[in-house]
């Protein structure tokens, strides 16, 4: 699993809007958690193939390769399975992203407490995450 | 069959679909703007997370609008922002805010914070606003934020590219962060052409005033409402110790599906009125009760609304001549007693159309006809209630709806109007209310020596009718069709 320099558990987002980019830095951080970003779901793939990070923070609508199907390719792929999903997007989806084998699903805006409730709750499926959690936060 | 008594607490909004569907149920959740008029005419309240222009000239109330909505949604999880800038100075608002019924000063400084950006923004620009917004978003997590007055951050800006950068990176800001935000601004209606934060906005509201002879009349009207139906036009309000009290224009009602007319006939409580209508008015029709003043008008209207508190049915008597105490008298001279009729569910309501506007009068009467359950109904005179109306054409609107409520809830109604001489012929609110009306009746006053006075059924709708002059007299016992 990805950690940073500083030994914090990296979370990799992809995301475009750079507004919901600086405040999901800022909660992540402030949470104790390292973030990466990607622009498009190929960059995603990619960044998360080479190292996994924690979990995996997407919008659907993102070039290249969708959020949701970026969420399939991750659960086809062995290498990543204990890696969660969760799709955070401007699109009401939640079924579709269950579908897409999604941890979780949640619509924007950004409100800082249902966000790190949802990534905490998707860091519970992590086999022994429970401590990295607990360090994290 | 009658329809059940249905008339919500409010006047209710026109369904525009005429195509007999239901309109379709909306789901968006929504921020309530803590006044339950307001919220009314907005479909429900503001959607949440949007941003939203409320918008007037200084002393139009757009202030006490949010103070009444910040104090109404302060309480729970996420705190209230309350950000003042450069148009009034932080001591001020809250000073007088504190007159009012909403405020709730243990609020202050944990769910409702008031904070002065003022000097900031004097000093480094408007461009200082989103860093301001940005701290706050991530050190408070405001469920709400209101900017009073953004229009005066706005105007610090000296360049229009600057104007735009800094509309564009606060409403990308507040787009991504989940907050319902609030823009006040002393702008003008030409301003929405003008300024770009109209064309980011999801909501915009306008509060004006204007002057009508020695009082002045304030109106709510709502311009935008992404995704949202609400309720168009102007709606009156006052501002009040309790906030705004906004009267919702009165719009027809949706037909509901199975509406049939009543098929029952009610007595008029006139001898000898009802054989000239067959039996009497069907129930939930509209009589309009014509004729020059002196002609009883007055007289047949009580005897209307005293049978119907004889016969158990609650009404409602607004009149706006005479006081309740002189209505008393009358009725006392009529050989009923008052207070045994009003024990019986009658409502006596005297209003004076000098000082109130026609919405407020109107929403005052359905207040009453649904707490009350009213079941007939007397309007004396329509005259007055067209001089508490600036508008010929909102007094037209208003009369039709007022009608189509009154059939779809099966009120009987009975709405007097003082014609000059003896004819109801002529231009205006006359001829509009003789075919809005299932019956018209037409008193007359003659004589030279003798004072006569005679009943006409100029038209009864669904009924056969006595078509003969018939002369009528008043004693003790009121208003009596003679032969």
């Amino acid at each position: 699993m990805a950690h940073d320099d500083g030994g914090k558990a990296v979370i990799l987002i992809a995301e475009r809007d750079r507004s919901v980019r600086e405040l999901q830095l800022f909660f992540l951080n402030n949470a104790g958690f390292a973030v990466e970003f990607a622009d498009d779901g190929q960059g995603a793939l990619d960044r998360a193939r080479l190292d996994p990070p924690l979990l995996l923070i997407t919008e659907i609508l993102i070039p290249k390769i969708d959020g949701l199907t970026l969420c399939r390719l991750v659960r086809g792929d062995a290498n990543l399975a204990g890696m969660p999903v969760i799709v955070f997007s401007i699109l009401a989806a939640a079924a579709r992203a269950n579908d897409a084998g999604a941890a979780a699903f949640l619509r924007k805006p950004l409100v800082e407490s249902t966000f790190l409730a949802a990534i905490n709750g998707a860091m519970m499926t992590i086999p022994n995450a429970k401590r990295s959690l607990v360090g994290a936060r | 069959m009658t329809t059940p008594l249905t008339i919500p607490p409010v006047p209710m909004i026109a369904d525009r679909r005429h195509d007999g569907r239901a309109p379709r149920v909306d789901t968006t959740e929504r921020l309530k703007s803590g006044n339950r008029e307001a919220d009314y005419i907005l479909g429900g309240g503001f959607p949440a997370n949007s941003i939203n222009i409320v918008m007037g000239h200084p002393g139009s109330g757009k202030t006490i609008f949010a103070e009444q909505l910040i104090f109404d949604n302060a309480g729970d999880d996420r705190p209230i922002l309350y950000f003042t800038t450069l148009s009034e100075p932080l001591a001020k608002v809250v000073r007088y805010l504190q007159g009012f019924d909403f405020f709730d000063e243990t609020k202050l400084g944990t769910q409702v914070i008031f904070e002065d950006v003022g000097a900031e923004l004097a000093k480094n620009g408007p461009d200082a606003l989103i860093p301001l917004l940005r701290q706050a978003i991530t050190t408070l997590s405001p469920k709400v934020i209101v900017i009073d007055s953004f229009k005066a951050v706005h105007d610090l800006a000296t360049s229009v590219a600057g104007r735009r950068r800094m509309v564009y990176e606060m409403t990308a800001l507040l787009t991504a962060y989940g907050t319902t935000a609030f823009l006040l601004g002393e702008y003008t209606e030409e301003d929405i052409l003008l300024y770009p934060e109209f064309a980011v906005a999801d909501g915009i509201v306008e509060m004006s005033r204007r002057r009508l002879g020695n009082r002045d009349e304030r109106y709510f009207r709502v311009y935008k409402l992404r995704g949202s139906r609400y309720l168009e036009g102007a709606h009156a309000f006052r501002i009040t110790g309790a906030g705004l009290d906004i009267y919702p224009r009165l719009v027809s009602p949706r037909i509901p599906e199975g509406y049939e007319p009543a098929n029952e006939r009610i007595s008029t409580g006139v001898v000898g009125l009802d054989a000239m209508l067959d039996g009497g008015v069907w129930r939930g029709t509209t009589t309009l009760l014509a004729g020059p003043s002196g002609a009883g008008k007055t007289t047949i209207g009580l005897q209307f609304a005293l049978e119907g508190a004889r016969q158990g049915e609650p009404s409602l008597y607004m009149n706006f001549q005479e006081n309740p105490s002189q209505l008393i008298r009358t009725i006392r001279n009529l050989g009923a007693d008052p207070d045994e009729a009003q024990a019986q569910g009658l409502d006596l309501v005297y209003a004076s159309p000098v000082e109130l506007q026609i919405d407020s009068i109107i929403v005052d009467m359905f207040r009453r006809i649904q707490q009350g359950r009213v079941r007939r109904l007397v309007i004396d005179a329509l005259g007055d209630l067209a001089s508490a109306a600036t508008d010929p054409q909102r007094l037209h609107d208003y009369l039709y709806a007022l009608v189509q409520h009154f059939a779809v809830s099966g009120i009987t109604s009975v709405l007097n109007f003082e014609t000059v001489g003896n004819t109801i012929a002529g231009n205006g609110m006359q001829n509009a209310m003789s075919y809005l009306s299932d019956n018209v009746l037409l008193l007359t006053v003659d004589g030279a020596e003798r004072t006569r006075r005679a009943l006409r059924v100029l038209k009864t709708r669904g009924s056969a009718h006595d078509t003969r002059v018939r002369e009528v007299e008043i004693s003790a016992t009121g208003v009596a069709v003679l032969g």
